[in-house]
């Protein structure tokens, strides 16, 4: 974001179509619907995803808006990770406090490899399933396979796959499933508050907005945990993913296509 | 660097405005009673920012914009009752509405390499995100629970 393409302020067609987007989806605001016993959140940033996307694909939006508006979102996170670091200076004695979870937390990160890893091979994926799985494929995930893989290796390839995902329905899928979890299951919203941190801003903000919805009495909380539970993210993913996470899913990979092979046909 | 902090006030500017008027439709709260909580946080951005530009060091801006954050509002800061009072007129999800538009507008050009991801992909990626999700917040819940904070 230090090379914050000049001119981009110019761009009126763009900032009077987000104004434009931002007002339409505000007004229909929050709505909510009950399956089973959980609840499913649709606010206006949600909304204001989908208009977006859709109105790419209309005359209303050029290539140039599209491209302006990349360096937009990382302004934007900035001014959310400011109010988000206001929120936490306040609650700075209790997040100490919870230090050893939000710490241990990120070990929950390992999660994606053992519930999607296995899945990944038994769909019948090869060597594509560790890049997948390694990680959440955040920026600097994807920069660790190409760099120990290459670009067009099948791990390479099976990063982005999962990276163009999270890119592209990452926030809404955090989005709604984040209440629609934590109304659904017995784990406090707190719990969920530090597992929406997973070192995606956008990501981030879909998953604890829609916790503020569902619990809106643990408001300030939530936004404190899960900001500092995605700060911590970002400063320790890589290191995570390089040390612990790349490693376990390779031998998880050779375990699981060893037994495979072993097994035949059973 | 003066063209840079020129380019950024502006673009914070507008991003301000928009993000005042979801303010305000969308949770009432007026754009002159939210415009200085609003301002905090643009001068906090921009803080940030130009330090991140100064100093020789490789650390991502928003690490220095939610330090001073955190720093400007800490209990025993003279003054932080004011810039949490200031800026608690600020919605989160204010911020959040426009961010993800602007969001949607750039992603539009992903669209043709999700198409052609296929539904293998699609069905790793959700239990990926899922994976991390549910497996942060297990681990969460045991630790706070053991702790007695929830």
């Amino acid at each position: 974001m230090s090379q914050v393409h000049l001119g981009i302020w110019k761009d009126w067609r763009l900032h009077v179509i987000v104004f434009l987007i931002v007002v339409f989806a505000e007004f229909i605001g929050t709505h909510q619907f009950s399956v089973g016993p959980g609840v499913v959140l649709l606010l206006p940033m949600l909304y204001a995803l989908l208009i977006g996307l859709g109105l790419y694909f209309t005359p209303a939006v050029k290539e140039k808006q599209s491209k302006n508006a990349e360096p937009l979102i990382v302004l934007g996170v900035t001014l959310l990770i400011a109010k988000i670091g206001v929120v936490i200076g306040p609650s700075l004695p209790q997040i100490i406090e919870a230090g050893p979870a939000l710490l241990l937390q990120e070990f929950g990160n390992l999660g994606t490899i053992l519930l999607a890893l296995p899945l990944a091979v038994l769909l019948g994926l090869k060597r594509e399933s560790i890049g997948m799985t390694h990680s959440v494929a955040r920026e600097p995930n994807v920069g660790l396979i190409m760099d120990k893989y290459g670009f067009n290796s099948p791990e390479g390839r099976g990063v982005m796959a999962i990276y163009i995902f999270g890119t592209v329905f990452g926030a809404v899928f955090m989005g709604l499933i984040a209440g629609f979890l934590a109304t659904l299951t017995p784990l406090h919203p707190l719990s969920f508050a530090m597992a929406s941190g997973i070192g995606s801003g956008s990501m981030m903000a879909a998953a604890s907005g829609s916790l503020i919805g569902a619990f809106p009495e643990f408001e300030n909380d939530i936004i404190a945990f899960a900001g500092a539970s995605n700060l911590l993210s970002l400063s320790t993913g890589l290191y995570m993913s390089m040390l612990i996470g790349l490693p376990l899913t390779e031998k998880m990979y050779q375990l699981m296509t060893r037994n495979k092979a072993g097994k035949g046909q059973s | 660097m003066l063209k840079n902090i020129q380019e950024w006030i502006i673009l914070l500017s507008i991003f301000a405005v928009v993000s005042l008027a979801a303010n305000w439709i969308g949770y009432d709260v007026m754009p002159l009673s939210a415009l200085p909580g609003m301002l905090i946080l643009v001068a906090i951005c921009l803080a940030g920012l130009i330090i991140q530009k100064a100093l020789p060091y490789k650390i991502p801006s928003v690490a220095y914009i939610a330090i001073i954050g955190i720093i400007l509002s800490m209990p025993w800061m003279p003054g932080s009752s004011i810039v949490v009072e200031w800026t608690s007129e600020v919605q989160l999800l204010a911020l959040t509405t426009p961010i993800l538009a602007y969001a949607g507008i750039a992603i539009g050009r992903s669209w043709t390499d999700f198409v052609k991801l296929g539904w293998r992909t699609i069905v790793v990626a959700v239990f990926v995100l899922l994976g991390t999700f549910l497996g942060s917040a297990i681990i969460a819940e045991v630790v706070l629970r053991f702790q007695g904070i929830i």
